[in-house]
């Protein structure tokens, strides 16, 4: 039956040739390993946000007097709500986690650099769009936490000289995080946003299409060729794997590893991505003590706290992101063997170690 | 041989698992989009008897959908759903004329919820009511 369907299909539009292109007949390198099914791991988490967050509008009103309310109804009347919503919550942090792992291992092998300058770029690209995403979200349960932590957030902005109160204002709606913020929030949140990441997630893939996949640095490796930059030449794996059924049998893996994760969070430490203010509802009169970003923001917060001045930990992290954002630029020899690489491997677990340092110390502080 | 054995059970189990996960994922979704059964219920409503005069008609919400009360110029109490049987619209009061007029597709219906003339293929579904000490009770 399915075999006929498949059959009346491939008449009509050529499926087995698009199978043949893209499936059977896509060879990726013999070495390839796990930490490249992070992609495909990230798109399904992204789809599942798509899918929980159309579902939690189902239910949610984005206005202040009744957003508080209509989360505390998904959370304990609709049936099933708090499965959707806690999915959607934990699922951002999820994302901004995996697609930090994604990052870390095109670092460790090297794949930033070129031709791929731009896969790493819409890459950086997209972390950023992820935490703006995360950021806007964040206020829609209009809870003391969305509250206060927004203010903060917004408030940052007050360091850059000249247009830094207007832009405060600006991103506020008003003078304070208040009702047209929440409207701003939640359109960026609902329809700009996730807009703009379709784009670029369809800009990033269409540029490894263009391009070909990176031979991981380890293992024995079928092409050595190094890349010229004379003409276009889309980097071909000859006697390489085919990513159907071999790579996507290590897709579904990871994909079945991430579910057994999230789900566990999901179901077993529900409470881990809020404090106890995301269940007090947003009181503009009343500060809470100890109000913290999320935890992929504790390091700018807490390189905040460190400068004297506001616009120096601003200007600290923003040389810092550029840097990253246009590693592949600065960084142009042809090796990608981490241990080849003794001041790069030194940077990078030195970078990282500070970040994790700066997290926990934001954590705590 | 033995390997295709293998492979179809193997396929067979998949396929089970992956079916087995996309109920799982399903119901609480279907249940999530499910209207709540309380609201489609049928509890009792009172009004009171001097809240309408003769002639006149009252609009309320009866068991999650809209109903009419009406006295005529008998005296008669009704209460009627005020849903169309054409298409679903909700009919409106013509004092002037005492009968219902659906503005969707010019259907007519009597006082008692009899189709008068246009396209509705059924009366007006009756609601029982009960009237006592000047309370009306309906349901």
């Amino acid at each position: 039956m399915l075999k006929r369907l498949y059959r009346w299909v491939d008449l009509r539009i050529g499926a087995g040739e698009i199978v043949e292109k893209e499936l059977t007949g896509y060879l990726l390198p013999r070495n390839i390993n796990e930490w490249y099914s992070l992609g495909s791991v990230l798109l399904v988490i992204f789809v599942l946000q798509i899918v929980t967050g159309m579902l939690l509008m189902v239910y949610y009103v984005p206005d202040a007097d009744k957003a508080f309310k209509s989360v505390t109804f998904i959370m304990n009347e609709v049936p099933y709500g708090w499965l959707i919503r806690l999915c959607h919550a934990v699922g951002s942090n999820m994302m901004v986690a995996v697609l930090i792992l994604h990052m870390l291992s095109t670092l460790v092998m090297g794949s930033y650099k070129s031709p791929r300058e731009l896969n790493w770029l819409t890459g950086f690209i997209l972390l950023t769009l992820v935490q703006g995403i995360s950021l806007t979200g964040y206020l829609a349960p209009w809870s003391q936490l969305s509250f206060w932590a927004t203010t903060v957030a917004t408030n940052s902005a007050n360091a850059i000289p000249v247009i830094g109160p207007d832009l405060v204002e600006f991103l506020r709606g008003g003078k304070l995080v208040g009702a047209p913020t929440l409207g701003r929030f939640f359109a960026l949140h609902v329809s700009v946003l996730p807009v703009v990441i379709t784009a670029l997630i369809g800009a990033h893939l269409f540029i490894l299409k263009r391009t070909g996949i990176s031979t991981p640095p380890f293992g024995a490796s079928e092409t050595d060729k190094p890349w010229r930059t004379d003409s276009y030449h889309y980097q071909s794996h000859p006697g390489g794997i085919p990513f159907f059924p071999n790579y996507a049998l290590q897709d579904l893996t990871s994909i079945c590893i991430y579910f057994a994760i999230f789900l566990a969070v999901v179901f077993f430490a529900p409470n881990l991505p809020f404090t106890p203010d995301a269940f007090v509802p947003a009181d503009p009169f009343k500060t809470p003590a100890h109000i913290k970003p999320e935890w992929y923001f504790l390091a700018n917060y807490q390189i905040l706290k460190i400068f004297p001045s506001e616009l120096l930990g601003l200007s600290v992290q923003a040389i810092a992101m550029t840097f990253l954002a246009l590693l592949p630029l600065i960084d142009r020899s042809p090796e990608r063997h981490p241990m080849r690489r003794p001041l790069f491997l030194i940077c990078t677990v030195a970078g990282i170690l500070l970040w994790i340092g700066l997290t926990v110390w934001g954590h705590f502080s | 041989m033995e390997n295709d054995g293998r492979r179809k059970f193997l396929g067979v189990c998949l396929a089970g698992a992956t079916a087995a996960a996309a109920v799982a994922a399903a119901y609480p979704v279907f249940r999530y989009l499910t209207p709540k059964s309380g609201q489609t219920g049928t509890g009792k409503l009172v009004l009171s008897a001097s809240e309408l005069p003769e002639g006149e008609a009252k609009f309320f919400e009866y068991a999650g959908a809209s109903a009419v009360l009406v006295r005529t110029k008998t005296g008669e109490l009704v209460a009627l759903s005020a849903v169309c049987t054409h298409l679903g619209c909700i009919v409106q009061w013509v004092k002037e004329k005492q009968h219902f007029l659906c503005p969707c597709h010019a259907g007519l219906f009597s006082t008692d919820g009899t189709v008068l003339s246009g396209p509705p293929p059924k009366p007006l579904v009756k609601i029982p009511l009960t009237l006592t000490e000047g309370k009306i009770t309906i349901g």
